[in-house]
């Protein structure tokens, strides 16, 4: 899985032998359209997660800022790894408010379920 | 940027219709507020209400026949208290944004708290399985994320949105 450039924005990928594939976004999301560059990167992601059976772990650690509609490419992602049985748990860093913030908003797509999950590193 | 002894401060400006100033723009707003306050999260949601509102105004105001010149940044108040972001772009003539931007704005305010606003919004989004363009998250996360009352104002072609953010520090919960 290749990682994602574009802008002022770097998602490097990692995969651990136990197939985590393990997100860590840097720099900035600020385009004009983010879900035109993240929506079909998401897609390669979840075909290579898929190809693996294995799960997603987002890192928003070192991310400085993102506008919203980054942030309505992430639920849209929430909601495909859940309808297509995907582990996913986005991390955050619960120093920064701003992170706290529109993370801890997030937690109402948290189920019983154990698909979706939220830390804080 | 001008401050006086009681920590007053003003940025206007009129900005360039180039989707790169809204990052200069933000990173500008963030620096002018980290280098006078010490509150570093309000710095950034301050920064993060220009942010979206320069964003607003470069993908929904009229850049083809508007007058330029009225694209326009202000930023003031006083520390501790609130603080002011407005920012100003010309209009489509069918104005069908500024119908949306107005019923966006008495939503939100129609929420005892942003964050309920914010919740519902997101709900919405989830809901919504085909992609909805454009994503209306922009306003309601200024009204949470930056804790803020929002008021549109159109007139004579001109849309001016302003987010007035409280920086009182809150009581612990
Ligand atoms: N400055 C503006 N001039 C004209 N219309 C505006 C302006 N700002 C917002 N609007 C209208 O209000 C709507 C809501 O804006 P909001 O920022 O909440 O969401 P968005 O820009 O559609 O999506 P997002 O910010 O999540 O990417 C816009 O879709 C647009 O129709
Ligand atoms: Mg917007």
């Amino acid at each position: 899985m290749e990682n994602l450039q574009s802008g002022d924005l770097t998602i490097e990928v990692a995969v651990t032998p136990e197939s985590v594939f393990r997100c860590t976004w840097k720099g900035k999301s600020n385009e004009r359209n983010p879900p035109e560059i993240l929506k079909p990167w998401f897609e390669k992601l979840l075909a290579a997660v898929g190809e693996k059976q294995g799960s997603i772990e987002m890192h928003f650690e070192k991310i400085e800022h993102f506008n919203s509609s980054t942030i309505t490419a992430l639920i849209r992602l929430i909601q495909i790894c859940r309808k297509t049985n995907v582990k996913l748990a986005m991390v955050y860093d619960q120093t920064l408010k701003w992170q706290r913030l529109s993370f801890d908003a997030l937690r109402v797509f948290e189920k019983n379920d154990d698909l979706f999950h939220l830390r804080f590193a | 940027m001008s401050t006086d002894g009681d920590f007053g401060f003003s940025i206007d400006i009129t900005v360039r219709n180039e989707w790169r100033n809204v990052d200069l723009l933000r990173t500008s707003v963030q620096n002018c507020f980290t280098a006078v306050f010490a509150d570093v999260d309000g710095c950034h949601a301050i920064a993060m209400v220009t942010g979206e509102l320069l964003e607003n105004a470069l993908k929904y105001g009229d850049w083809v026949s508007g007058d330029r010149a009225r694209f326009r940044l202000r930023v003031h108040g006083k520390a501790s208290q609130v603080v002011e972001v407005s920012v100003q772009n010309p209009l489509k003539g069918d104005e069908q944004h500024a119908s949306t931007l107005l019923k966006a704005v008495e939503w939100i305010n129609g929420f005892a708290k942003p964050e309920q606003a914010y919740r519902a919004r997101m709900l919405q989004i989830a809901q919504n399985d085909e992609d909805e363009q454009p994503s209306r998250l922009g306003l309601v996360r200024i009204a949470f994320e930056g804790n803020c009352r929002l008021h549109a104002k159109v007139a004579d072609g001109t849309v001016t949105v302003t987010a007035a953010l409280d920086l009182t520090p809150q009581a612990p919960a």
